[in-house]
């Protein structure tokens, strides 16, 4: 008896030791990516990867999933074009045979791949693109999980930071026209309607647009107390440079597309005091996870400080989204699609995470981890993201 | 709200009427056009951005190199893309120009990256504010440069030797050349003085628009609207079609909405080409008989 025992710990020390090189001879299990990692929303991409490359790496070395594979990424350019990332979804699934895949910022490629999902029985992880709809699909089962926002609860959100803390009555929306800003306009009618307001304008501008003056001077024309923006960073930047041109001082309050792209470089100081939403700041008193994925960003991709993180709700989505995958995978015990989707919305472990603690953050009814009750509100100064309050 | 959307449309359109001016010159002296035009606007402001905010040039240096550069670059593109199909005299030029400026394009994405990025300039800092509006100094001077240098090219091709020599290329080809006049020189100027127009347009619009390798597709689309507008053989049709096409893009944006600017614009290319073929100034092509 005592024998065996000390047999069992004997073994089990040397299993222990041997998990690190075992975790990189058995096979690993892929992950896609699929994002913009270059145009005009390229650091969108760059901080998911370094999210979900930080969370591999924890966990690779702590001896991978399924008893000692290592997890490994595999990232795709969709360049924000929606056939591009339905090309994309097949060839990671098909040829690089990945486990699951993790989407980009753009709610267009999102929307256009939902079908491929469940054609292909593949689970995806939403780290940035908030569609209401991408997520709200109409599938079942369905494949599609995300941690970020969810345009309906982000439109909940901006209208409740403009109604209550900025005390506006007369908003004017101005939204991109694409399926994102769509998404967005309905959101934002219906909790405008909620509180009994209706947006004096509703204006739309398009990808490459050189000047927004003409809308915003409706805006302004209609009367309208403040702005409520859905841009991303390089027509956002038109906004803000139209703006400051016809000498228009108002509260703007953004979705948080602005901060994907080079928006500081390309305003300067003129997105001084623009609002917008995250799901996670690196500003402030961080918890254990926090403190961890601060220093992994410092050590290997020379970020000084919680201001010098690019596009941080990237990162910190990627990071809760991966380590949640790989739970999921544990559970299931296999890599097929369809148990690790089942496993997804069925989660026993509690997963202490980044931006909060996950306890069963999926059901078949919400494939969103994250509500308007994590979101956190912040504001542009002298270049970089700075916490407008505590949560 | 109106004087706002002038001065946005007048410095548009003059940017238009500078990039559909080389149309003209080209066509006027070969009867062929670079239809890259819209590129050459994209190299002109990512040469720049390269030598004065990367490499931190300064600016009037920065700036004489760049429309240096675009000189060369209007040659080669009638030497590479023009001359050869030009003495076959087939069309294939048109597909040629096109092919340079997707490869110019493509270049710039893999030099320059895909991103857009910011060209300061002290002329965009600060808007000026006048009564209701408002406008970046930047936004005055563009129209300020692009009517000066339209003047300019007129008097250089009725006042100077070298102009004139062009002048009687684009009257009669063979004569010229009969007369001793080197033509393929002359329609090789003519290729680099109109990318060096669209040059300047780049280096002008992009401490308002940013710099990004996708910036000239829509100009040089404009542009070629309002040169068929204005029509391809006059000069100051082309001139006043720009600032028309510009100042009407601006007033349907402002008074009707953003998404009919472009119906509105492109409708009117079509009502044009219906009603004076050639163009509004344009002069009707002599009939063979």
């Amino acid at each position: 008896m005592r024998r065996s025992a000390s047999l069992l710990l004997t073994l089990s020390l040397l299993v222990a030791a041997a998990t690190g090189a075992v975790a990189q001879s058995k096979e690993p299990v892929k992950i896609g990516l699929s994002a913009a990692v270059s145009g005009g929303s390229a650091a969108s991409g760059e901080a998911i990867k370094r999210g979900l490359e930080i969370a591999i790496g924890e966990i690779n070395a702590k001896g991978g999933v399924l008893g000692g594979r290592p997890l490994q990424l595999v990232v795709r350019d969709d360049e924000g074009q929606p056939a591009k990332g339905v090309t994309i979804a097949r060839e990671l699934v098909e040829r690089e045979k990945v486990a699951a895949v993790f989407g980009g910022l753009h709610t267009p490629v999102a929307l256009a791949q939902v079908a491929v999902w469940h054609e292909l029985k593949t689970p995806y992880m939403g780290a940035w693109a908030a569609g209401t709809n991408i997520t709200r699909n109409g599938q079942s089962p369905n494949y599609v999980f995300r941690v970020s926002a969810n345009d309906d609860d982000a439109d909940k959100f901006l209208t409740r930071y403009a109604t209550e803390v900025l005390r506006k009555g007369k908003p004017g929306l101005l939204l991109e026209n694409t399926s994102w800003g769509q998404s967005n306009e309905a959101g934002l009618t219906k909790w405008l309607g909620e509180k009994g307001i209706r947006a004096v304008g509703i204006e739309k501008f398009n990808w490459g647009d050189p000047d927004m003056s003409p809308q915003l001077l409706r805006l302004k024309n209609a009367g309208a107390d403040h702005v409520v923006l859905v841009a991303n960073a390089p027509e956002g930047a038109q906004v803000v440079k139209s703006r400051a041109k016809i000498g228009w001082e108002i509260p703007m309050v953004s979705h948080w597309g602005i901060s994907g792209g080079r928006f500081a470089e390309l305003t300067g100081e003129l997105s001084d005091g623009v609002a917008f939403l995250q799901t996670y700041s690196f500003f402030g008193k961080q918890n254990e996870r926090g403190e961890q994925v601060l220093k992994a960003l410092k050590e290997k991709y020379g970020v000084k400080g919680p201001e010098d993180v690019i596009a941080p709700v990237g990162t910190a989505n990627a990071y809760d989204g991966l380590h949640l995958v790989a739970l999921a995978i544990e559970q299931a015990g296999s890599t097929d699609g369809a148990k690790v989707r089942d496993a997804l919305e069925g989660l026993k472990a509690e997963y202490k995470g980044l931006i909060k603690t996950y306890r069963r953050p999926f059901t078949a009814e919400q494939h969103d981890a994250l509500t308007d009750a994590d979101y956190i509100m912040v504001v542009w100064r002298a270049g970089k993201i700075v916490p407008l309050a505590a949560k | 709200m109106l004087v706002q959307l002038l001065v946005t449309g007048l410095a548009l359109g003059s940017m238009y009427g500078l990039v559909a001016l080389g149309y003209h010159i080209t066509w006027a002296t070969s009867r062929t056009m670079n239809f890259s035009q819209g590129h050459a606007v994209m190299v002109g402001a990512v040469i720049a951005w390269a030598l004065v905010v990367a490499l931190g040039w300064p600016l009037p240096i920065g700036l004489l190199a760049t429309l240096l550069a675009l000189a060369v670059f209007g040659a080669l593109i009638e030497r590479v893309a023009v001359r050869p199909f030009f003495r076959a005299s087939s069309p294939a030029w048109l597909l040629s120009t096109i092919a340079c400026g997707i490869i110019a394009e493509n270049v710039a994405q893999l030099l320059f990256g895909k991103d857009a990025r910011a060209f300061p300039s002290a002329l965009t800092q600060r808007p000026i504010l006048v009564g209701g509006a408002g406008f970046y100094p930047q936004e005055l001077l563009i129209p300020v440069v692009g009517l000066g240098l339209m003047a300019l090219v007129q008097l250089f091709y009725h006042r100077t030797r070298y102009g004139r020599q062009l002048k009687a290329v684009a009257w009669n080809a063979e004569a010229a050349g009969l007369m001793g006049i080197n033509v393929p020189r002359a329609v090789m100027a003519s290729y680099a003085l109109s990318a060096l127009l669209a040059g300047v347009a780049g280096v002008l619009l992009a401490p308002l628009l940013n710099v990004a390798p996708t910036m000239g597709t829509i100009i040089g689309l404009k542009a070629f609207a309002v040169a068929i507008i204005g029509g391809l053989t006059s000069a100051p049709g082309i001139v006043l079609a720009g600032l028309g096409y510009g100042l009407l893009e601006a007033v349907v944006a402002g008074y009707v909405s953003t998404g009919a600017r472009e119906i509105v614009g492109f409708a009117l290319v079509i009502l044009v080409l219906m009603v004076r073929p050639w163009g509004l100034l344009g002069a009707p092509p002599a009939r063979r008989v």
